[in-house]
């Protein structure tokens, strides 16, 4: 009886999964055949393939444009979902996320300095020119993300409320917005514009020659935390108990940090801040699962953080229309709502990791 | 006598952080815990239990001293040795929900799984043979959120239990819970040390069931002293009573409870027999009344208990008059509202 109990939620899980594979897929091809140039399926079909006999410009459109914006998604959402994961389960806090916590505010910065505090020091940076470009923005974004991460994990640790760590993140966001309108103030034009396309946030400027460079670096990152269920498992019983049972904290906490750092630091490199993403992917795949354990949590995440982000980008494009909306305005319309619901469902925070 | 297996020597322990920046709690303990010996840290709120026990257990740096696990210092073990050492549970309600019993008490073979946390035969040999020294058998697949507060607490024990430790160290773990849940859980702590030789160290302000179960009490006083002693000397001594001595609360040393120093109505002299008098007993102490033995010297105040049609009827002789209640309640109001002649 007990083992049927647990065959069958196996196989209920096992089913789960399954399902949100094919999702992913749906999603991918939606986003593939639905855009402002309508393609017919048997085209796209052959470019993928790669067949003769498709127009110059349909190839263009789907190779060079609809795929790395596919792939891009797919690894923010992946990213964003990840860190979000993490974050909750280390801050203890169902809020948590890269965005509602300010760290995107810090990666922001960093691009901000990396973007025109370079052209105040009189070098001429333009970001993603190159290889090194590239891997320069994710480092400025990453060491900003971690940085404002680093201050919240000092300041908020103590924190138990969830709601004054809300008001810790947001603050920090201030802060570092000011921090960003000040390098505005006295950079010259056009490194504002390019600053301020960048902020729009989208899935859609990258090229392939960044993808070479983003996607080994969030699957590096998405690496560090195969290695971690077993420490954030601990964490879930609070860091006394963790420490009781043989878990080194404050080495969880730096990878964590650094993992969770790189992962919305990349993410908001290439695709600007992106929000809610990181905070409302963990709580589906809990819901979902009914299961706070971490070595299914992981990949139940990626992967629902992969289908979020592709139909968010499939929503934005508002098919049958000539107009993108930001990734952003996409998530917000649909996410705000869903942290509102986490707010007032949850009125004893003991049941706020539970389903 | 065993050889103690934790053993303190001039242990100092406080905070280090904070303002001013050293904050000493308590200095000078020299405390020794036996193999399969049920211990209660007792002592009035503030003294410093917790910071006692989380020094013990590694949770808290010590100031000055030291701590002998087996005869090694704290300060050597390894995280995992330590952990196999020692396992703890404490007093704050665990804030994890969809988890299965059987997942959380697995928890408990943290210090045995490798990096990637996969349980062997074993490992759940353990955390079944687990389960069931705390009496938890069929729970394995139920959500710990959906658990009473008691039982919760016991899965708690349950994982501390899979880290197959021969020292179990317990922060009031009985704080949250109803008094069925309290009686259960100090029982199970018994029982542990009895049938399973664990070594268990336990703070608890329940005193009443800490005095009947523990083997010995380490007895904190306000001022950080410890005093280490079975029970009932430490209660023969006074210093039970002196510890947790307050203004109008006093130890009634004949039946061993806390009482407050209510009015003093004067005395009454019961006639009856059995657990009928100890209640009566009790429900003229609680307005007051100092409670004697029937006798030819008995002079005022008389109450008798005379078996009736149903269950028991008291009689009262005060002036002269004689009155009867049906029930304590109305004996009780009774006295309230009437002054008694002493």
């Amino acid at each position: 009886m007990k083992a049927d109990t647990n065959q069958q939620l196996k196989a209920t899980r096992t089913g789960i999964f399954i399902l949100l594979s094919v999702l992913l897929l749906v999603v991918v091809a939606l986003n593939l055949t639905l855009g402002s140039v309508r393609i017919p399926l048997r085209d796209i079909l052959k470019v993928l393939f790669g067949q003769e006999g498709v127009k110059d410009s349909w190839i263009f459109i789907i190779q060079d444009y609809r795929l790395p914006k596919i792939v891009t998604a797919i690894l923010a959402g992946m990213a964003l979902s990840a860190s979000g994961l993490q974050m909750q389960t280390m801050f203890r806090n169902p809020l948590a996320d890269p965005f509602i916590l300010g760290i995107n505010s810090g990666a922001s910065l960093g691009v901000a300095i990396a973007i025109m505090g370079a052209g105040l020091a009189g070098g001429l940076f333009i970001p993603a020119l190159n290889i090194a470009g590239d891997l320069g923005l994710i480092a400025a974004a990453s060491l900003g993300a971690g940085v404002v991460m680093g201050l919240i994990l000092l300041v908020g640790r103590r924190v138990n409320n969830p709601t004054t760590l809300l008001i810790l993140g947001l603050m920090f966001g201030h802060a570092t917005s000011a921090l960003v309108s000040l390098l505005i103030y006295f950079s010259a034009p056009e490194k504002v514009k390019a600053y301020s396309i960048w902020s729009y946030g989208a899935f859609n400027g990258v090229t392939w020659d960044q993808l070479q460079v983003l996607l080994p670096v969030i699957l590096l990152a998405l690496g560090i935390l195969a290695f971690l269920p077993k420490g954030l498992n601990a964490l879930l019983l609070g860091e006394d108990y963790a420490k009781t049972m043989g878990l080194n904290v404050s080495r969880l906490r730096m990878l964590v940090l650094i993992g969770a750092s790189i992962l919305s630091g990349a993410i908001t490199a290439f695709c600007g801040p992106i929000g809610f993403i990181g905070v409302a992917v963990p709580h589906i795949a809990r819901n979902l699962l009914k299961t706070s354990n971490h070595k299914l949590l992981i990949p139940a995440v990626i992967l629902i953080g992969a289908i979020v982000a592709v139909a968010a980008d499939l929503i934005a494009q508002m098919p049958g229309s000539q107009f993108v909306l930001p990734i952003n305005v996409v998530t917000s319309l649909f996410g705000a709502p869903f942290v509102l619901w986490i707010v007032l469902k949850r009125k004893r925070r003991a049941t706020s990791f539970s389903v | 006598m065993k050889s103690p297996l934790l053993t303190t020597q001039n242990l100092e322990i406080g905070y280090i952080n904070g303002k001013p920046a050293r904050v000493v709690i308590s200095s000078a303990l020299d405390l020794n815990l036996y193999p399969g010996e049920f211990v209660c840290l007792v002592g009035p709120n503030g003294a410093g239990k917790s910071t006692l026990l989380r020094t013990l257990t590694g949770l808290l740096p010590l100031l000055n001293g030291e701590v002998l696990v087996g005869g090694k210092k704290l300060k050597e073990f390894s995280r995992k040795e330590l952990a196999s050492a020692i396992s703890v549970v404490l007093t704050t309600p665990i804030e994890v929900g969809a988890m299965t019993v059987n997942e959380l008490v697995a928890m408990g073979r943290f210090p045995f799984t490798g990096l990637f946390d996969r349980m062997l035969e074993n490992d759940w040999d353990v955390v079944k043979k687990s389960l069931e020294m705390v009496g938890l058998m069929g729970f394995e697949e139920r959500m710990v959120h959906k658990l009473s507060d008691g039982e919760r607490q016991k899965v708690m024990i349950a994982r501390a239990l899979a880290q197959e430790s021969r020292i179990l160290v317990l922060d009031e773990p009985t704080a949250y819970l109803d008094l069925p849940g309290r009686v259960s859980v100090m029982n199970l702590l018994h029982e542990l040390s009895r049938q399973h030789g664990k070594t268990v160290l336990t703070s608890t302000h329940d005193l009443d069931l800490a005095m009947r179960s523990a083997d010995r009490f380490w007895l904190m006083s306000s001022d950080g002293k410890i005093i280490s002693g079975a029970p009932e000397d430490l209660i023969l001594s006074g210093d039970f009573e002196q510890v947790f001595a307050r203004d109008r609360i006093s130890f009634d040393i004949m039946n061993g409870q806390f009482a407050v120093a209510g009015s003093n109505e004067g005395a009454v002299c019961l006639k009856g027999e059995g657990k009928v008098r100890v209640w009566t007993e009790r429900a003229l102490q609680r307005v007051g009344f100092s409670v004697r033995k029937d006798s030819e010297q008995c002079l005022g105040l008389r109450v008798a208990i005379v078996p009736g049609d149903s269950g028991f009827v008291w009689t009262v002789e005060e002036n002269h008059l004689s009155l009867e209640f049906e029930d304590l309640e109305s004996l009780v109001s009774h006295f309230r509202t009437t002054s008694p002649v002493r």
